[in-house]
């Protein structure tokens, strides 16, 4: 097999999932913000609207493309691209069973991280390039609110990394499967709430803050261009999710459920799951007011990171110290 | 009651949850509606009657009552001394629907519908003529119609009160078809 016939495929594959996603999460979370209000949320495409948002896909793509007049033209045309490619690629190493992945790759965290931390430089390019200084703000605020909370979650990750001794995101689940890693509450806590922020969800949407800064680096895009952007969100947020069910959720695993059994519906097992952490986001996101900018910055650097940093210590001591006593016995 | 610091976003999420089991409260408008109370006011329409066609004397105290002037009664008077009410004007889009025409009205001819879907794509439509040549009508008796007025109900029943009936018979008479 050539390499076009292996690569092709699983990127279309990909991007497949991608698209999937971001059209069933548009149409999830109206509804969960929906009943959330007591409304009904989308009612009128199909039953229970479910076709709502393929017309609203629809609609983006057929929509005019607006340029305004000044903005800075090469950034402007391949911001969405440099935001819509990394949250593509970082589909690449999610482990959605043992043996259906797109790469099976021994550094697939440390992979996902670095491929989700180009996403600011696009959404920088997006701000600045709009020539409008609502998105410059946005821009500004996603730089900086994602660049340093980068460093808390991969903080918040590496306990996980140091119980499972490897970083592959296939490890890292089979390594869970007596007791998942929840066990460690506070990494849990922290990754999730980097995480958060990481994505871009409300309680820390300042980036597109629809209220103050009318949608953010997204404002001067229109059509597919908006939809690449918003497609790439709406990943990031899946991708989060796939993460922390990932490294925290057992993966495609439930417990004392062994492999044999496992392996046909383990893919659905995954999704599953992810998708019950996307519902619990979609909560907090129809529930908490968003924070401020100084707020959160001083939530990232005054309490996540050294939190973060000595409980990597404290885990690396138990895990030593554990070691040491049980290790001895064996 | 001490609040641990942080646990107010739990209890905010439970909140949330919670909310997400009492169901909806949304009403699909076009296709379900809502029972309109009784005494919902929306636009003036003529109140049927049996046996005629509707029972305006043509005494225009309604449009005397009505604050928006927007009521206007067009009225030729025969030779014999009957009338033809021309035109019953209503002007739907300056109506504020406070129902004083309707309390004025002695012979309760007029009513606040229950249409609520009152919006058109012409201002024009606006200006409705509730009756168009028609001939007044001519009461049996020279006195109001005993409706009991919008007043405290007990148990369901309205209270009698005769001070109203009072003031609509004395309203009534100098308005009605006598003085003409």
């Amino acid at each position: 097999m050539s390499i076009v016939q292996v690569v092709v495929p699983r990127v279309l594959a990909a991007l497949g999932l991608m698209l999937l996603n971001g059209v069933v999460l548009i149409y999830m979370l109206r509804k969960v913000l929906g009943h959330l209000h007591l409304r009904l949320g989308p009612m009128e495409n199909g039953w229970h609207g479910i076709a709502q948002t393929t017309f609203d896909v629809l609609k983006l793509l057929t929509k005019e493309d607006p340029t305004p007049k000044a903005v800075d033209k090469a950034l402007y045309f391949i911001a969405p691209a440099i935001v819509f490619v990394p949250s593509l690629m970082a589909y690449a190493a999610l482990p959605f069973s043992n043996s259906v992945r797109i790469v099976n790759l021994e550094l697939g965290l440390l992979f996902t991280f670095a491929v989700l931390s180009l996403v600011p430089l696009g959404i920088l390019a997006a701000g600045w390039s709009s020539n409008n200084k609502w998105s410059l703000l946005g821009g500004m605020r996603a730089v900086g609110s994602q660049i340093s909370y980068e460093v808390p979650m991969l903080l918040a990750a590496l306990p996980v990394v140091m119980m499972a001794g490897s970083m592959n995101l296939g490890d890292i689940v089979r390594a869970q499967q007596p007791l998942w890693f929840i066990y460690n509450v506070p990494a849990f806590i922290l990754f999730f709430v980097a995480g958060l922020i990481e994505s871009g969800q409300t309680p820390f949407d300042l980036a597109e803050a629809d209220s103050e800064l009318v949608s953010g680096f997204a404002t001067e895009y229109a059509s597919m261009k908006f939809g690449l952007l918003f497609l790439s969100e709406f990943s990031n947020t899946f991708i989060f999710a796939a993460l922390t069910v990932t490294l925290f959720l057992g993966g495609w695993g439930i417990p004392f459920v062994p492999e044999a059994i496992m392996q046909p519906i383990a893919p659905l097992v995954f999704m599953i799951k992810t998708y019950l952490v996307i519902y619990l986001l979609m909560v907090i996101r129809g529930t908490l007011p968003r924070v401020r900018v100084d707020q959160l910055l001083t939530l990232g650097w005054k309490f996540l990171l050294p939190v973060s940093i000595a409980w990597v210590m404290i885990t690396g001591l138990v895990i030593k110290l554990g070691q040491t006593v049980f290790g001895g016995a064996q | 009651m001490t609040r641990i610091f942080g646990t107010g976003i739990l209890r905010s999420l439970l909140l949330s949850f919670r909310q997400q089991r009492r169901g909806t409260i949304t009403v699909q408008y076009p296709r379900e509606r809502l029972v309109l109370p009784e005494r919902a006011r929306w636009a003036v329409e003529i109140k049927p009657h049996e046996g005629v066609e509707h029972t305006c004397t043509g005494c225009r105290a309604c449009e005397k009552a009505c604050p928006d002037y927007i009521i206007r009664l067009d009225i030729t008077i025969n030779e014999d001394r009957s009338k033809v009410i021309d035109l019953w004007h209503y002007e739907l889009g300056a109506c504020m629907m406070c129902g004083l025409c309707v309390e004025a009205c002695p012979f309760d001819a007029i009513r606040m519908g229950h249409n609520y879907e009152l919006a058109v794509t012409d201002p024009a439509d606006l200006c409705v003529d509730l009756l168009v040549e028609s001939p007044a009508h001519e009461p049996k008796r020279k006195v109001a119609a005993a409706t009991p007025p919008p007043g405290p109900v007990e148990h369901g029943v309205p209270v009698p009160s005769t001070v109203d009936s009072a003031a609509t018979e004395s309203s009534a008479t100098p308005e009605g078809s006598d003085d003409v």
